[in-house]
């Protein structure tokens, strides 16, 4: 008799890709809206950003209930920072509170795959990329989801992201100014619809500087 | 592991205006090793016809000399070469033929149809033919094929251009895929001449 196998899993994916680019006094970071489970669409206006700080923001693909999970745990500890500390927490410190946040649950993970935007203390755009364990690294630009596979190489050839181990330390930050990474990532969510069954509906594009958060649509392929 | 990741493999098909270009990566591997980093994959099968074979090395070499056999046959009835569209039949054919015991490729053929179209096309290890307007891709590396083929593409590019678009497509594509790389084969063909360029990219 063969081993009995459970066929229940906890984990399912709700598809969707997600794009981070940092510049030299912006970041910019968009997901699509469609989530989906198998070959069916739950719904095609669904927000995978969020706003965990002033100038910090996440988006989020995988297992929504997870990442929801996950941020509802970020911004509870975010509180907590404030009534300690007085102030907002800063991009790289709540890129390190994430990892740990992940790592704690190294053994049940949060099926969430992350890319961590927004400017650090000197108003340098960061872009923060993170697995579903909370392995994570700062690079100038990312992606992550069911079609990061057809974005990146793209944002490679675009962008081409130094890499940390270099001496002397380069720039993480992109040459291109806000319009040019926000068309260019409106190019790159557009072609990922074409190839990718689980992205498309709409894109959600937040952008980050110094005067605030702002948050832009584009309507994408619906097939 | 895939018995298609096996030897690792990326291979493009473009159309541009009244031209084609082919291209593939050069690395032959056994699963993390690399074994040759000269691997031939895409072959002449006459002037204007090209064909490229990504997957299992082995069968995709047992093939070609099967089809270069059919082509020559062909050749020597007809007293012509084969049209692409006819080609892309016969390797659907052949492929097909071993349905419950397939080959382990997955080819792309590219020619120069009549009045100077070009054509290209891919079909899985079984044969189900994949008809193309812009591009094709087969390989370890086909999802960042398709992501930056889709992003790069434009319509009626001239040979020149075209070279450019599709190495930049496959050097970016294929250092985000371990298996396949070190470097790049590309053939661009147009009615009067056949282009062959050899790439450098990143050696790993």
């Amino acid at each position: 008799m063969t081993k009995q196998q459970a066929n229940w899993s906890p984990y399912d994916n709700n598809g969707g890709s997600c794009v981070a680019i940092a510049g030299a006094d912006y970041c910019v970071i968009a997901a699509d809206t469609r989530m989906s489970t198998g070959y069916n669409i739950l719904t095609r206006d669904y927000s995978k950003i969020c706003k965990l700080a002033d100038k910090c923001v996440m988006a989020s693909s995988g297992f929504q209930a997870d990442v929801r999970a996950l941020q509802k745990q970020l911004a509870a500890r975010h509180l907590i920072y404030q009534h300690q500390h007085n102030k907002q927490m800063s991009c790289p410190a709540m890129a390190q509170l994430l990892s740990n946040t992940l790592y704690y649950k190294r053994f049940f993970p949060y099926y969430s795959f992350n890319v961590l935007g927004g400017l650090d203390n000197e108003g340098k755009g960061c872009v923060f990329t993170y697995d579903a364990v909370g392995s994570y690294e700062k690079v100038g630009y990312s992606s992550q989801g069911s079609g990061s596979t057809l974005i990146m190489p793209f944002l490679d050839n675009q962008l081409k992201s130094p890499s940390p181990l270099l001496l002397p330390a380069q720039d993480a930050v992109t040459p291109l100014v806000e319009a040019e990474a926000i068309d260019l990532v409106k190019t790159v969510f557009a072609s990922a619809s074409e190839r990718d069954i689980y992205t498309g509906d709409k894109l959600e594009l937040v952008v980050v500087n110094a005067a605030g958060i702002r948050r832009e649509y584009m309507e994408l392929r619906k097939d | 592991m895939s018995i298609f990741e096996y030897n690792g493999s990326a291979l493009i098909a473009m159309v541009g205006k009244n031209c084609f270009a082919i291209a593939s990566d050069r690395r032959l591997g056994v699963q993390l090793q690399t074994i040759a980093t000269d691997f031939q994959r895409i072959y002449k099968v006459h002037d204007r016809l090209f064909l490229g074979l990504s997957g299992l090395a082995t069968d995709a070499q047992t093939l070609y000399q099967r089809l270069g056999f059919r082509h020559k046959l062909y050749q020597l009835r007809e007293e012509r070469d084969m049209k692409p569209e006819t080609f892309a039949n016969l390797v659907s054919a052949i492929l097909y033929e071993k349905r419950f015991g397939p080959y382990f490729c997955q080819p792309v053929i590219a020619g120069l149809g009549d009045e100077d179209k070009p054509f290209i096309c891919t079909m899985d290890s079984i044969g189900a033919k994949e008809l193309a307007k812009d591009f094709v891709v087969a390989g370890t590396a086909s999802e960042s094929l398709y992501g930056a083929c889709e992003s790069m593409f434009k319509e009626g590019m001239e040979p020149e251009e075209l070279f450019e678009t599709v190495s930049q497509a496959l050097l970016s594509s294929v250092d985000r895929d371990c298996l396949s790389g070190w470097g790049g084969h590309v053939y661009v063909v147009t009615s009067t001449e056949v282009k062959e360029r050899i790439l450098k990219g990143r050696m790993d």
